[in-house]
């Protein structure tokens, strides 16, 4: 049982980190900068609840600012360009924050104990759930908690004015400026949200991991974020939470007996998904044809996204 | 450590010479951009295997040494052509996202593929002219470094002349400029896109077996670190500047061996890193590029 609820802590997480780069994808924007504010959302939530010794909750929320923080300085030049500029940025950016924690060295005494991160030697001691008493079941809800809150305001957002102005910038910035959208405004505001989200997923995942180091937050974490929601579809935040339980839990831990390969058909596999399904697994077409299953779809916006 | 002025000039040359590498794996990025205006992240990957497939084929048929060099980017062309075939070819043309993902896919594909065939232990690769050190007054120049340099040199040469000299090139820049227009004149964009493909792939694999052969041993870990170095001159240099990629390829590799001497191993990829949004903030069209741009 406790094998489940890693899994699900894991898929849970990594929703988390899918929706934040989920929410800059509505806008047109591929950032690979996601693991860089996962892994600041790590670090200081980590460094308040170990050094500091905060309460986790104060810790994770201090951990999402700071993600949201970063993002939002982050957004500004990143707006002077866009596209496969944009890529080029914030790779560089995700790994001059993963270089930084690689030098970070901060150990000091906690009640008799040297704890902190220790440069190459991660950060070691985030083990706030053990010591309060939490166990597994816990935590998973704890996790989930978020991730339902956090689905349940990207779902509102798109019911809303404001998601509709998002994916009018993300369809055509430059109609959507002639309609009198702010793009800078509207980029700016959906890097900081994505910053807050995958601040917080780092938060959460550095204290189930109880431990954190450099290589965690590479390029190929970065990539993963973005695939979720790409392999998943745009056309509803549900897509990014089949794509993670599709990688997570089908590809990577229901093939685990395929061995060495299992990675060789990883590859393969998004090659022919995104081959068949160049809009994602959940496309305009199926989100309709569920409505319309459902019994409440108006038919019409199908081709949204397709 | 004191650091002297020869030291300096010491660590640039051979940045600059190791540079050129990365101007190779810059101007395919910058090719297959300016081609297709999608980006093509398997690319170095790519470059890495085809690097790896010559060697193999040396060191199984018992061929000189030197072929591998040869064989290496006859390699990179055919997994060029794959890549395009698997990852674009079918693709939505306006669709940026799905050819970017499947391209993604690629690069996990390949690395795994090498990390399955060699069991993730890296190989040693042939140097070539590594027993010769050229002295200058002070100065030294690396025998390997210089036959990096001078490969690289004439397969930039080459593909110059093939973009500008040929009617494949003709064909290749109108498809890049205009592919409706290019079409109405007869030309097959898809074949041309393709030909881009396989040319960009012989010079990855040239880049490919030039880095393995600079630093020693070929590894799949360093299909990462070269992926983001070439993007970085891609982004420095101009998208689609070819000038601008063989420029900034040199400008890196000398930057970065600079960095690698004053703040050590650790930092040397943090300052390489906000060198580049020094352009990205001042000058974000590159050196080279053109001040519309539009992707």
């Amino acid at each position: 049982m406790a094998y489940y609820f890693g899994l699900l802590q894991t898929i849970g997480i990594h929703t988390l980190l899918g929706l934040s780069a989920y929410i800059l994808l509505l806008t047109g924007q591929l950032s690979l900068a996601q693991v860089g504010f996962f892994a600041i959302g790590a670090y200081v939530s980590g460094i308040l609840t170990v050094i500091f010794e905060y309460h986790i909750v104060p810790g994770l929320f201090a951990g999402a600012l700071a993600g949201g923080f970063f993002a939002f300085l982050v957004g500004f030049p990143a707006l002077r360009i866009k596209g496969l500029m944009l890529v080029v940025a914030t790779i560089a950016f995700s790994e001059i924050v993963r270089l930084f924690f690689f030098n970070l060295n901060w150990r000091v005494m906690v009640n008799g104990v040297e704890v902190g991160p220790d440069s190459t030697q991660g950060f070691r001691e985030i083990r706030f759930y053990a010591a309060n008493g939490w166990d597994t079941l816990d935590v998973v809800l704890f996790i989930w908690l978020f991730v339902i809150l956090i689905m349940a305001m990207l779902w509102w957002l798109d019911r809303v004015r404001a998601g509709a102005t998002l994916r009018a910038v993300g369809a055509d910035e430059l109609a959507a400026q002639s309609s009198g959208v702010n793009i800078v405004a509207v980029k700016v505001a959906a890097m900081t949200f994505g910053g807050v989200i995958a601040g917080l997923a780092g938060g959460l995942y550095a204290h189930s991991a109880t431990y954190v180091d450099h290589l965690t937050f590479s390029v190929l974490l970065a990539t993963f974020a973005v695939a979720y929601p790409i392999l998943g579809g745009l056309s509803s935040v549900f897509g990014t939470l089949i794509a993670v339980i599709f990688i997570q839990g089908v590809l990577i831990e229901g093939m685990r007996f395929l061995g060495d390969w299992r990675n060789i058909f990883f590859g393969l596999l998004i090659i022919v998904a995104m081959n068949f399904r160049p809009a994602g697994l959940l496309d305009g077409n199926v989100v309709a044809q569920i409505l319309r299953i459902v019994g409440r779809g108006k038919g019409s916006d199908g081709e949204r996204h397709a | 450590m004191a650091i002297d002025f020869i030291d300096v000039v010491q660590a640039i040359i051979d940045g600059l010479l190791f540079g050129s590498t990365y101007a190779l794996i810059g101007l395919g990025f910058t090719l297959i951009f300016g081609a297709m205006h999608k980006l093509n992240l398997a690319y170095a990957a790519s470059a890495i295997a085809g690097a790896y497939v010559g060697l193999a084929v040396i060191l199984m048929s018992g061929l000189p040494i030197v072929l591998t060099f040869v064989l290496g980017p006859v390699a990179g062309g055919f997994i060029g052509f794959g890549v395009y075939i698997t990852c674009f070819r079918y693709m939505p043309a306006t669709n940026m996202l799905a050819p970017l993902m499947a391209s993604i896919g690629a690069l996990f594909f390949i690395d795994e593929i090498i990390i399955h065939a060699t069991a993730g232990s890296p190989l040693a690769f042939p140097a070539v002219m590594d027993d010769v050190f050229l002295e200058v007054g002070e100065y030294g120049f690396r025998g390997d470094l210089i036959f990096v340099l001078v490969t690289s040199l004439i397969a930039m040469l080459v593909l110059l002349y093939v973009l500008f000299g040929t009617r494949l090139g003709l064909a290749t820049r109108a498809v890049s400029q205009q592919v409706v227009a290019a079409e109405l004149c007869g030309i097959a964009s898809h074949r041309t896109n393709a030909t881009t493909f396989a040319i960009t792939g012989v010079l990855g694999g040239l880049a490919g077996c030039m880095a393995a052969a600079a630093v020693g041993v070929i590894s799949p870990l360093l299909t990462v670190p070269i992926t983001v170095k070439g993007l970085i001159v891609t982004v420095i240099g101009g998208l689609g500047s070819i000038p601008g990629a063989i420029v900034a390829g040199f400008a890196v590799g000398g930057f970065e061996n600079l960095f690698l001497l004053l703040f050590g191993v650790n930092q040397r990829d943090i300052y390489v890193f906000l060198l580049l949004f020094v352009f990205l903030v001042f000058r974000p069209n590159g050196l080279f590029g053109k001040a519309i741009n539009r992707d």
